[in-house]
């Protein structure tokens, strides 16, 4: 006897099913372009900001000196060419050939260094200052500025002492005794000083070869020369994504001066490091071109030292860059 | 006739001991057992912009955030602004966030906060790597716990090119941005 076929009465309805589940897997598993791809309108392309230093340098890294001190984040170099590096509750010093030779105990996170023209090191460190003699014993500690106080660069002549305060957004000028004569660089509408901006704690000075001092006003993206008594002399600012200028909200976070009178500075964010001429604010050359950095990121800080050579203490790198200038700079005139 | 069975203090020890083992028992599986729900680590975020087309959701449950004892209050905000602007205002034509969700508010001369409204949002993240790259970094990533669906499987941590996706505790559900503070408000 023939067994009976079981039949469905709606093939279709099943094959429909069956198709329908699979559809359904293959959406969710196997279709992995369900999802577009953001367009250019919802990315942030950088690359295009980067490609505006590819252009040639005099400048070749030479081989850079890693500190051995926890958290380096100061430099500074002395009469004899040794350098110094601060950081967390130590000074290392390393001599012309990179090799430590000594290390000086300090109490707290050094923030910056500074010589004085008599040999004394004074140690930013924080919200006060410690004044080192030539032995590298503590003599002072100068402390009790404001009630919230971030010193992020010293510079000191013979008579007086600048403090740059990133916290109180101005410039402390003191005496050797650590008493506060004025204030440098708060907005006065009546003395035409527009004010120092400060967004970030990245806030420097220097004095030039004539001895004026140069104050970054890092929220307008330029320079001011001050005079002791707080009096604005000068100022240039240059706002801009293109290599002469300044990029970014608050730039440049360190500045220096070489040999030639010449003001090196150092940016963030896309770090170039790049030489002017102060007193118009002229871009000159290019030491350093992002490329040679991460993006987004900052250096601890700069210096320059008798040979011209940039030391720039690389925070991602932990490590000092020493970028040697090949040839001499071409001679420019002065505007 | 049954003869009902007096409780001796053997019984009482036995009946005491099952009861703690249970509940240790309990205690330990419970907290194994404690919802967890999906978040991104900024530090490892690169700003790829697939949080915005990648999440099931319309729009994105990953919001942009600003840390604001981060922010640095500034007039010339790469966050908010396209790069070469011409003012620094609210102009449109001037805003960098696809959909205006940032909202510029004056403070004092030359402070300025950055607002986010999140309704707005779309996780994009531009304003983030602008910020990154050029400021201080307070703008940052966050997948919003309310708004979230918390999918068994997050297609948006599928397919992040950092890997920056991870499942967190209930009690612990978001991953706030640190650094430095010492600039932390304009001064009064």
């Amino acid at each position: 006897m023939k067994e009976p076929v079981r039949k469905t009465k709606h093939p279709y309805i099943v094959g429909a099913c069956v198709a329908a589940i699979a559809g359904f897997y293959f959406y969710l598993v196997a279709d992995k372009t369900k999802f577009p791809e953001p367009g250019e309108n919802l990315v942030y392309d950088i690359k295009k900001f980067e490609d505006v230093d590819n252009v040639a340098t005099r400048y070749k890294e030479g081989k850079p000196i890693v500190p051995t001190v926890d958290g380096p984040k100061a430099m500074e170099i002395d009469g004899a060419g040794n350098l110094f590096v601060g950081g967390k509750g130590a000074i290392a010093v390393y001599d012309a050939s990179g090799a430590e030779t000594s290390r000086i105990a300090v109490d707290g996170a050094a923030t910056c260094l500074e010589f004085t023209p008599d040999g004394r090191l004074l140690v930013g460190l924080e919200d006060r200052v410690a004044v080192l003699g030539a032995d590298h014993k503590t003599m002072a500690t100068w402390s009790g500025f404001a009630e919230r106080t971030l010193i992020t660069s010293i510079a000191a002549n013979a008579e007086e002492v600048f403090l740059a305060d990133a916290a109180n957004r101005c410039v402390l000028r003191v005496d050797y005794d650590g008493k506060v004569l004025n204030e440098i660089g708060k907005a006065d509408e009546a003395r035409d000083i527009p004010g120092l901006e400060v967004p970030s704690p990245y806030f420097d000075m220097a004095f030039d070869d004539e001895g004026s001092l140069w104050v970054v006003n890092p929220g307008k993206l330029g320079l001011e020369r001050y005079r002791s008594n707080g009096d604005i002399v000068t100022s240039w600012y240059r706002p801009s994504l293109e290599l002469d200028g300044f990029s970014g909200c608050c730039n440049p976070t360190h500045i220096a001066f070489n040999s030639a009178g010449r003001l090196v500075t150092c940016e963030k964010g896309l770090v170039r490091v790049k030489i002017y001429e102060v007193t118009a604010g002229s871009f000159e050359e290019l030491v350093v071109g992002s490329k040679s950095f991460k993006v987004a990121q900052s250096v601890s800080d700069m210096v320059v030292d008798a040979s011209d050579r940039v030391l720039v203490l690389d925070s991602r790198q932990k490590a000092v860059r020493i970028f040697e200038p090949e040839a001499p700079a071409v001679a420019k005139a002065v505007p | 006739m049954s003869e009902r069975k007096k409780l001796d203090r053997r019984d009482f020890m036995r009946g005491a001991a099952a009861v703690a083992f249970t509940g240790a028992t309990w205690a330990a599986v419970g907290e194994k057992t404690e919802t967890k729900y999906w978040q991104l680590d900024p530090a490892k975020c690169t700003q790829c912009g697939r949080c915005t087309t990648h999440c099931v959701l319309t729009p994105s449950a990953v919001k942009c955030l600003n840390q604001f004892d981060i922010c640095g209050y500034c007039d010339l905000c790469f966050g908010y602004l396209q790069p070469g602007s011409r003012n620094l205002d609210t102009g449109a034509e001037n805003q960098l966030c696809p959909t205006a969700a940032i909202e510029r508010k004056y403070i004092e001369a030359p402070y300025y906060e950055y607002k986010i409204h999140e309704d707005k949002c779309i996780g994009c993240a531009k304003c983030v790597k602008a910020c990154l790259v050029f400021g201080n970094g307070s703008f940052y990533l966050q997948i919003r716990q309310d708004i979230c669906i918390n999918c068994n499987e997050c297609s948006i941590a599928k397919s992040c090119p950092s890997d920056c996706f991870s499942e967190v505790p209930e009690s612990n559900p978001y991953m706030f941005l640190t650094g430095d503070t010492h600039l932390a408000h304009p001064p009064a």
